[in-house]
């Protein structure tokens, strides 16, 4: 069977493809940043917590990054409806395809992911009076998350390869993954270690902001992004990884070929080469901000190859467009107005200055 | 089509889809409504300078942020997952959409987060003004995410005026989204005080459970008036054809709108029992108890939501199954699998007719049945279909109960469908063809007459060409064993007389066929049937197998009414033409004047197995086995909500006739329901696949390779059959529907009947049939092309088999019974049913045919008064010698 013939017409889109996914992009970073602090926070956390052995300064230096890990699941998964959303709104005919095909493993994701999310809370919860219990909760929440991110790796390259569908006619009981793909330990690895580098960051985060003047913060911050550069030197061999496992033709655009996609990726390495550069030297802001560079640049360059990968099979401009931008400035004024209502909330939330309450 | 199907047998993707969302649905509602219990319980608290009621708060803020924050937000996503999963081409069509919908609810989802969040985790840092700011933007955004979510969920039931402009605020604000949005609201509130409960009766403070029990109460049952009104508002809101179908169609529904009842009263009481002192132990137990039966009360009202929708997944736009309604003409034109893109066969044959039928049902049913699993599954629904009787599901499916939706596709894809259903997965034969039974022609003497010397012709007759029973007599009778046999007794001379006085006219059954009570167990119901206890072997006219004919002026014949005879000879064979002697006797000397033949066919081959399933009952040739009819009492009881089942295993069968009325056993039945022809052929009708004679011989004994073969007249030799007479199914059905067109049934049952003629006239069953003359016009030869379909004879005493010629000699005495007119062909012996013209004429043509007037009038006559164009020789001839 021909593949071209499965791949489902799409649905009108009410608006041009590239709002959706400059807001898909955008909202993605954020949605990605939360997870690999969460990811690899929680890696850091139970490495240091199974390794180390002074309690006290457990409480003292890891429950601070503990209890911000609910709160940034909370954050992560939220941030996770946006970019899906909008994805589903360019390329939904592709990505329906792909989860059903996937069907079993893609659904297993929301009751293990609320697992997750209570085991960050039983972590914190338990911390000190059942350490053990508290342990394996993140043992088992990293677990989780680390299978989810495994299956949206899964379901992306799938999505982003029609000719694979045909193995559907072989399995249609939703249990078809993409591991043999040469692109998919590395893409799944360049996940796992940006983690780690995020984590470690993190750790920074928490103990720049940490109330403790005592010489001991600004080592804890130092060896946070230790681990942050030592993370993003592996990163950048698996991101050389990653890039030579793709098709040759995509390695030639990034290469040159495709000026637009060259220059991304060739920012995202410099501004990562910096970011890990920094790091080692401890520069905690310019740190942060090469990083952010990276991720931009990388998110860009995720998605000129998924372009990529589909050029032969789906271009933008077979998208119709029915417009609706009366509805997508409604979206935007509530956009901006809920995102002043969070800002008034967190304003009034940690305005203590005025005494606390009875 | 689109989409690949996730070939989820065993559970089904659709019962995912209720279970995630039932559950998430409920702790979003406990999200809404908590949110207002949240900010009023505090605002209490602070008004108050109550501690007790702030230590409340606080505490039932953590148990709210864990169930409705964690497992809420999650199952929330977990929905979306699922749905796309389940539906991806619905999915689909919300997201674009809605897309900036779902996007101004992600920013009221995060705003609600962020507030819940800081509400809790610097509940103690805030200002108490702030906090209680914080708690109002809380409920504020909670409720904004309902307002958006129940646009969307209200605009696939009622679509509204999306359905031609397709625009956001058409779908959006449809025409049920205020009433949902109002029940909505105040069900969220009752299940904030439900929920309101669980922290309270887990607290060890007695004081704080005194006080916030009675709190709790209040948010329970205040709202209750409000989701009454809400709940009639949103009812009256759909459509009325939406609400037929739901709560009258729909068996399922009712079972959960029971549920829906119950749990309301139960929610009720539980409020009342916690307002009460008992025990903390009790409350602790009772109150996981009380929130399970809150989410029975809240799924019973989605079940319902849901149902309401089907057949569709966006009401009026797109099927359960993703097809949408607008692409139907096409598809059932140039067939589904050419159009459904995930399908191995695109052409059926006899080799992948099983796996195209794997693909069509995977498009088509997969979406609501399983195949051995929890919910509608599949081999259950369909146990008790044969293959053709599955193909008869999937033609009417959709056509009388809304619910379903119609099959898409062709007449050959739904034969696969259905032989996939029916041997790949329920493992039944695939029989695809009509029983086929050679019957033995019995030998039959001709009784003697002496054209010279006989002072009298005995013509004796059926009134019907076949009485047709249902010998399942402890399930249900169609019509009881009840034969009438006519006789008229004529004085021969030239000037014939037809006697009435000074004679008697006897009659008995042939060997073999005297014992009927041994063959079947119709004396043993008479009582629960016709509330009358008769005698073995006597009819419900008061006549046993043999016995004496009665005068009857209104017939100007002799007559024997309801003579119980079946077609089983106690020598084991079948024979749906039993013969009856007959005799005319002078009742002063006793003297024989005359004796006859005739038969009194009566045939139990009834083809309700071919669909319903079962064999036959009498040695594998004939009858209606209790399989057959134990599933067919079982699918009107779930479908008209009787119990004829069990009241006939309880050996109490009840009388189809009891309720839909019936002029062939003078039945009145209930006036709002159809009568009996018209209910049972109108519903046929609806679920026929097959097309003209070939539909009749499904049901009727009238097929050419089966054990009766009822037609034998000269008409089938003529090369007519059933629908020159009778119309096709559809238009026979119609005409009798058409007569009882005010009856809701009726529209039901005419809304997708599609007749050959514009207008069939309305036609009473039994009193108005096709008139003869319709197409022997003046007795003459019929034109080309002539039928008597829609030509109905005005009334009972214009039948042919009642009416008489000008001298009053019946059409039936020698003609003889309709379907069976001189000559005919009878498989069971050439001139079985010939017996009286052979014994007469000699010849198989009708009495006096080929002017033969001296088997009456003792010699040839010039001219006929019998009726006009007889004098003349027999038109087909030709067909006599075949």
């Amino acid at each position: 069977m021909e593949y071209q013939s499965l791949i489902p017409v799409a649905d009108t889109i009410p608006a041009p493809s590239w709002i959706f996914i400059v807001l898909e992009q955008l909202l993605f970073l954020l949605h990605i940043i939360l997870v690999n602090a969460v990811l690899g926070g929680a890696l850091i956390l139970l490495f240091k917590r199974i390794s180390g052995k002074d309690e006290k300064n457990m409480i003292n230096w890891q429950l601070p990054v503990a209890k911000k890990l609910p709160v940034m699941v909370a954050l992560g998964i939220n941030m996770a409806i946006p970019p899906l959303l909008f994805l589903q709104v360019v390329f939904g005919h592709l990505f329906y395809t792909s989860s059903v095909l996937m069907a079993v493993y893609w659904i297993l994701i929301i009751p293990l992911l609320i697992l997750a999310y209570y085991g960050t809370y039983i972590h914190v919860g338990k911390f000190a009076s059942s350490p053990g219990f508290s342990k394996f909760s993140l043992f088992a929440a990293i677990l989780i998350i680390l299978y989810v991110g495994f299956m949206l790796v899964n379901n992306n390259s799938l999505m982003e390869q029609p000719e694979l569908w045909t193995a559907y006619f072989e399995n249609r009981g939703g249990t078809i993954l993409n591991v043999s793909n040469p692109t998919f330990l590395p893409r799944y690895l360049h996940f796992i270690t940006a983690s780690v580098a995020v984590g470690g960051l993190l750790y920074a985060v928490v103990y720049f902001f940490k109330k403790d003047e005592t010489e001991q913060k600004n080592e804890k911050i130092k060896d946070a992004l230790k681990i942050f550069a030592i993370a993003t030197s592996v990163q950048v061999v698996v991101g050389f990884w990653y890039l030579l496992a793709i098709p040759r033709d995509f390695i030639l655009q990034f290469m040159g070929q495709n000026l637009v996609a060259t220059v991304f990726l060739m920012l995202g390495i410099l501004a990562g080469i910096g970011a890990l550069v920094t790091g080692f030297l401890g520069k905690f802001k310019p740190a942060v901000v090469q990083l952010l560079i990276t991720l931009v640049a990388m998110i860009i360059t995720r998605h000129n190859l998924r372009m990529m990968y589909l050029s032969d099979n789906f271009q933008l401009s077979e998208l119709k467009i029915s417009p609706q931008y009366g509805i997508l400035i409604l979206f935007l004024v509530v956009l901006v107005a809920g995102l002043g209502a969070i800002a008034y909330m967190l304003k009034i939330g940690f305005n203590n200055k005025e005494g606390r309450a009875a | 089509m689109n989409y690949p199907i996730w070939e989820l047998y065993n559970l089904n993707s659709g019962t995912l889809v209720a279970f995630i969302s039932t559950i998430h649905a409920y702790v979003a509602h406990l999200a809404v409504g908590g949110g207002l219990f949240l900010w009023l319980t505090d605002l209490k608290a602070v008004r108050d300078k109550n501690p007790l009621i702030s230590a409340y708060v606080r505490k039932h803020t953590w148990f709210f942020l864990l169930l409705t924050m964690v497992f809420g937000g999650v199952s929330g996503v977990g929905i979306w997952f699922i749905i796309a999963l389940a539906n991806p081409a619905a999915t689909s069509s919300l997201i674009h959409n809605f897309v900036f919908g779902w996007a101004i609810e992600w920013v009221f989802f995060i705003g609600e987060i962020t507030a819940l969040l800081i509400y809790h985790y610097r509940h103690d840092q805030m200002r108490e003004k702030d906090r209680l700011r914080v708690a109002f933007l809380y409920f504020l955004f909670a409720w904004l995410s309902m307002v958006i979510i129940n646009g969307i969920l209200s605009f696939m039931l009622t679509p509204g005026n999306w359905l031609e402009t397709q625009g956001f605020w058409a779908g959006f604000f449809n025409p049920s989204y205020f009433s949902s949005l109002f029940f909505r609201t105040s069900a969220s509130i009752m299940i904030a005080g439900l929920f309101g409960y669980v922290t309270v009766v887990f607290s060890n403070d007695a004081e704080l459970r005194k006080q916030m029990l009675r709190y709790c109460t209040k948010w329970l049952l205040y709202p209750v008036p409000l989701i009454a009104l809400g709940a009639v508002w949103y009812y009256f809101t759909v459509p009325e054809a939406v609400r037929f179908t739901t709560f009258q169609l729909n068996a399922q529904t009712q079972f959960i709108v029971t549920a829906f009842i119950v749990t309301s009263v139960l929610i009720f009481v539980f409020g009342i029992f916690f307002s009460l002192r008992t025990t903390p132990i009790i409350q602790r137990v009772l109150i996981f108890v009380f929130i399970l039966i809150g989410l029975g009360w809240y799924s019973s009202f989605e079940y319902i939501r849901e149902y309401a929708r089907k057949p569709y997944i966006i009401y009026g736009y797109m099927y359960s199954t993703s097809i949408i309604e607008s692409d139907i003409e096409t598809i059932n034109k140039d067939g589904l699998l050419k159009h459904a893109k995930w399908t191995t066969v695109k052409e059926i044959n006899n080799d992948n007719e099983l796996e195209a039928g794997r693909e069509l049902f995977n498009i088509q049913c997969l979406a609501c049945h399983t195949v051995g699993g929890v919910k509608n599954d599949i081999i259950e629904k369909t146990k008790n279909l044969s293959y053709m009787g599955m193909i008869s599901q999937l033609y009417g499916q959709g056509k009388t109960l809304d619910y379903m939706p119609k099959f898409v596709g062709t007449q050959r894809e739904m034969e696969a469908l259905s032989a996939f259903i029916t041997t790949e997965l329920a493992g039944k034969e695939k029989v695809s063809q009509l029983s086929h039974y050679e019957p033995e022609p019995v030998e039959n003497d001709i009784p003697p007459f002496d054209m010279k010397n006989d002072e009298y012709v005995l013509l004796a007759w059926n009134d019907l060409g076949m009485h047709c029973i249902s010998d399942c007599d402890p399930w249900f009778i169609l019509l009881p064993p009840a034969n009438t046999l006519e006789a008229q007794l004529i004085k021969r001379g030239e000037l014939p007389e037809i006697i009435n006085e000074g004679v008697e006219i006897r009659y008995r059954v042939q060997k073999g066929f005297e014992n009927p009570a041994a063959h079947v167990d119709f004396w043993d119901y008479t009582e629960s049937y016709f509330g009358v206890k008769l005698d073995k072997n006597v009819g419900l006219g008061g006549k046993g197998l043999e016995g004496e004919f009665d005068w009857n002026e209104d017939r100007n014949s002799f007559i024997a009414e309801m003579i119980p005879v079946v077609p089983y000879n106690d020598d084991g064979s079948f024979n749906p033409y039993p013969l009856f002697y007959v005799e005319a006797i002078d009742k002063e000397s006793g003297e024989v004047l005359m004796t006859t033949k005739t038969v009194a066919p009566v045939s139990t081959e009834m083809g309700c197995r071919n669909c319903h399933g079962g064999g036959w009952r009498v040695n594998g040739v004939s009858g209606v086995a209790d399989e057959t009819a134990i599933n067919i009492l079982k699918v009107h009881d779930r479908l008209n909500e009787t119990n004829l089942y069990e009241s006939a295993a309880a050996g109490k069968p009840v009388l189809c006739q009891s309720c839909h009325a019936d002029p062939a056993l003078g039945a009145e039945g209930k006036e709002e329901h159809n009568n009996f022809s018209t209910a049972i052929h109108g519903w046929h009708a609806n679920y026929m696949y097959v097309e003209g004679g070939q539909a009749c011989t499904m049901c009727h004994p009238a097929s050419r390779k089966g054990n009766t073969r009822c037609n034998r007249g000269i008409h089938p030799q003529a090369g007519l059959n059933c629908v020159n007479c009778h119309g096709n199914l559809i238009d026979h059905a119609t005409g009798l529907l058409n007569a009882q067109k005010d009856k809701p049934s009726s529209q039901r049952l005419l809304r997708n009947l599609q007749g050959s003629v514009p207008e069939v006239s309305p036609r009473l069953p039994w009193i108005q049939e096709p008139d003869c003359l319709g197409c022997h016009r003046d007795f003459e030869a019929p034109q080309k092309n002539a039928t008597s379909f829609n030509q109905w004879v005005v009334g009972f005493n214009e039948l042919y088999r009642i009416r008489t010629d000008m001298a009053g000699v019946r059409c039936e005495a020698c003609h003889n019974s309709t379907h069976s007119e001189y000559p005919t062909v009878n498989a069971f012996g050439k001139n079985r049913d010939n017996t009286q013209t052979m014994q007469y004429s000699g010849s198989p043509l009708p009495i006096g045919a080929e002017n033969q007037c001296e088997i009456c009038h003792k010699k040839k006559m010039e001219y006929s008064i019998h009726h006009p164009n007889m004098v003349r020789d027999f038109r087909n001839l030709n067909l006599v010698s075949k």
